[in-house]
Order: C-alpha cells, then structure tokens, then sequence
C-alpha cells in the first residue's frame, strides 16, 4: 500500500516533469532555430516554438487546475 | 495559553516563510533570471495565493498530524506550544547556518518530544513515525533528484545543436530557459503556499478544537486561514538569504537550463505528493532537485561536503527540536510560571541570534559569514544549559 503510493508520486512527478522540460525544451531549440540567419524558414520555426510554450503553459495550468479543489467539485 | 499558542504558530509560519524562501527562489536568483528583490517579493505573493487556494492539506492535518506523532491521544494547548516552540528554535539555528532544513520535520520533532515528555513514551507510534515522516524524508529527495537529473539530461539533449557538416556549435539560445524559470520557481513557490502555510492553519485549527472553541472535524475559520498565509508572505518577503546562498551556490554552480528542470521537478514533486496525501518536505525536495540537475549537466561538480552538511542536518532536525520541545514540554508542566519562563527564554533565544545574524552580516562575504555563524550557534549552545539550570531553580 505505502509502496504503492511511493511510485505513484514518482511516476507521476516524472511523467508531468518530463512532459513540461521536454516541451520548453523544443520551444528553446526552435527558438534557436528560427534565431538562424542561414535558415529561410524563421516563421515556421517561430510558431512552433510559440505552440511549444503555449503547450507548455497549458500543461502547467491544466496541473494546477487538478491541485485545487474547489475545480474538482 | 491559547492566544500565546496561536502567536507562537504564526511566528513559526514567519520562520517557515523565510526559510524556505529558499526552495522557490534560490536557483533564478543564482542565474539571474529575477532580481533577489522581485523574486522574494514574487514568492511572497505567490506563498499568499496558494495559502488561499487549498486548505485541504490543513484539514487532514488538524485531524491527522497529531494522531501521527501520537496515536490519537488527547493533545492541549501545552503541548502543541512546546512542540512549537522546539520547531521555531530549531528553525532559527538552521537559518543562522544556512542549512536548508524542513521545517515539517521541526514541527515533527518538536511535537513528538513534546508528547512523550507531557504524556508519555507510550504515545508515540513509531511505526506511524517511520512510515509518515522517515521514509518519505529519504524517498522524497531521492525521487526529485532522479526526476531533476532526467530533466537535465533531456534539456540539454534536446537543446544542443551541432553543425552537421563542420561539427561546431550552432546558437543554442539556452538562455531561454531563464524566461522559464520565472513560470516554475513561481510554481515552486505555490506549491510551497498550498502546502506548508497549511500545517500551520491546521496547528491553530487543532488548538481551537482543543480549547474547546471550535467543532471537532471542521475546517480552518477564514480569520486562521488569512493570518497564515499572511504570516508566511511576510516571512517569505523577509528572506533567507543565508539559505539562499547555500542551495543557490553552495550545492553546485546552476545554469538555467538546470534551474529551470530542478524547478519544474521540485514543483510537480510537492503538488503530486501533496495531492496524494503523501506527507512531503518542501525543502527536502528542493535540495534534491537541485543535486540531481547539478548531476545531469556534464562538467558540473556537486559539492558533496555541503551536501553532507545539509544532510547531517536533516538527521538531526527531528532528535533536536524533539529535545528542545521536550524540554519546554518539561517547562511546562510547572504551571503558567514554567510557560511564562518557556516563552521569555524562547524570545530572548530569538532574539539573541537575530543579533548574531547582524554581527555576522557586517562582514559580508560568505566564507567569513559561515564561519561567523557557526561560532555563534556554538555560543548559542552554550547557553541552553544555562536553560535547563534556571527551570531546575524554579523546580526547586
């Protein structure tokens, strides 16, 4: 029971933890991406790194969103 | 007693706040993603949201926590003051170290030495001890820096970049990842309102309970919930610097990057545990976090010494503040003499190393400065026997 508990909140830290790095961290590549002069594409990159961020954003309010209770009533 | 209790708990909310300033805010202020000022007074203001946004946390601790330490026996305002008053004296000797310390572990301890000197050894479960505040304190620094060391090792594969033709490097833009850390050491810092201005909501909720002022089994009154998070946003504002230093530089040099995984890490750590009702310390977490990120990078060392430091701490967090609760506890049972001696010795104690922490702040640099204040612990020390001497006197 205590155990599984245990690795309940590691893999749900890990899961949420990745899933928020991974994404800012695709959002900072393509950030550097479009940031290339060589590049022709800088828009495409742009606003894939834009959408990144947002995901990022949303995954974060959507987290705290399932932390407070007076949403989950 | 009960009005004192309740000044005692939110004098150890402050303590809390200012301790654990640290947790959110170290790492930007150490790669300059928030200037120290904005970051305190954001952390402030963010403790103070979160304070209000759950207090779910409070009402299992208010029928909970005690049941923790001690199974469920009748707790009085007494205790619940020796219990604070060890937590608080431990919280300041940690502060004047900068070691980052928990401040639920004080709380713990405090209370646990409380009860067994003012109610007995037997009221202490100690299997409930092991399994509610030991194994986490060992998992949960485990599982933040395992998570952090992951993260880092994802941000940065993920974000180098190499010339396929000539093998350089190309523009990384990982300085992008300060913009980030704004978002999550402000999550870090919520997480830290949500959940640790709680258990004092729930000690003063306990207390009216007890006092027979409040129904048993309800949650904390609005005016409770206010002075906590109010409490917590003012220590957190005031700032521990000390602790600061030690978490920001002490453990390991910080790049954003890592920063910004430690943080995230620590955040999604509190609030996922906290949600599961598992009883974490925000600083334990913090501090794991950030050895984990300082692992994942290539060519950073953790500086292991400090490390152990800070561990050792933890170790002797709950026996400490138990002692010091215990003895207070011992205090107590005198009468309101004894209570009235315990409170003015517990001022003058705070207010002695709130002097030793200017003396030792007017050289300024850190070397000295955590030399300064481990002198004036070792001083500190030596005046508790003088403590123990003057409550033997009034005895007699």
């Amino acid at each position: 029971m205590k155990w599984m508990e245990v690795l309940q909140v590691a893999g749900v830290t890990l899961v949420a933890a990745v899933t928020l790095v991974v994404l800012y961290s695709l959002g900072v590549r393509l950030t550097a991406i479009a940031a290339d002069t060589r590049q022709k594409s800088t828009v495409m990159a742009r606003s894939l790194a834009y959408a990144c961020f947002a995901a990022c954003a949303v995954a974060v309010l959507y987290g705290i969103y399932l932390i407070v209770p007076y949403f989950g009533k | 007693m009960v009005a004192l209790v309740i000044a005692l708990a939110l004098f150890f909310d402050f303590t809390n706040g200012f301790h654990d300033t640290a947790n959110a805010m170290a790492t930007p202020i150490a790669t300059g993603a928030i200037k120290p000022k904005t970051a305190v007074a954001l952390a402030a203001v963010l403790n103070l949201v979160g304070a209000f946004l759950s207090t779910e946390v409070a009402k299992t601790i208010s029928g909970g926590l005690i049941r923790e330490g001690t199974d469920g026996i009748h707790i009085t305002p007494d205790i619940i003051f020796a219990g604070l008053m060890g937590a608080v004296l431990w919280n300041m000797i940690t502060w004047l170290k900068g070691l980052p310390s928990s401040s639920s572990h004080a709380l713990f301890g405090g209370l646990i030495g409380a009860a067994i000197v003012g109610i007995g050894i037997h009221s202490i479960n100690f299997d409930t001890v092991l399994i509610k505040v030991i194994l986490p304190a060992l998992f949960a620094p485990l599982i933040a820096g395992g998570v952090a060391y992951i993260c880092t090792r994802l941000a940065y594969a993920l974000t180098s970049r190499h010339d396929p033709e000539t093998g350089d490097k190309l523009t990384q833009k990982r300085g992008g990842f300060r913009t980030g850390q704004i978002f999550t050491s402000s999550l870090v810092a919520l997480a830290h309102g949500t959940n640790d201005a709680q258990k004092t909501m729930g000690i003063i909720t306990l207390v009216l309970i007890s006092a027979g002022t409040q129904s048993p089994g309800s949650g904390p009154q609005l005016w409770v919930i206010t002075a906590c998070a109010l409490a917590i946003a003012v220590g957190t504002y005031a700032g521990g610097w000390r602790i600061i230093r030690t978490m920001g530089s002490g453990l390991t040099e910080v790049k954003p990057a890592q920063g910004f995984s430690a943080e995230t890490s620590t955040a999604t750590a509190i609030l996922a545990s906290s949600h599961l009702g598992f009883a974490l310390s925000t600083t334990q977490v913090a501090s794991g976090s950030v050895i984990g990120s300082g692992l994942g990078r290539k060519g950073t060392s953790v500086r292991w010494g400090t490390a152990g430091k800070i561990a050792l701490g933890w170790l002797f967090t709950l026996p400490a503040s138990a002692i010091v609760g215990a003895l207070t506890a011992l205090l107590v049972n005198i009468g309101v003499v004894g209570v009235v001696i315990a409170a003015v010795v517990g001022t003058a104690a705070v207010a002695y190393m709130f002097i030793a922490s200017r003396k030792s702040q007017v050289g300024h640099h850190n070397a000295v400065e955590v030399d300064e204040a481990g002198r004036a612990v070792r001083f500190r020390k030596k005046k508790k026997p003088g403590k123990n001497n003057r409550s033997e006197g009034v005895q007699r």
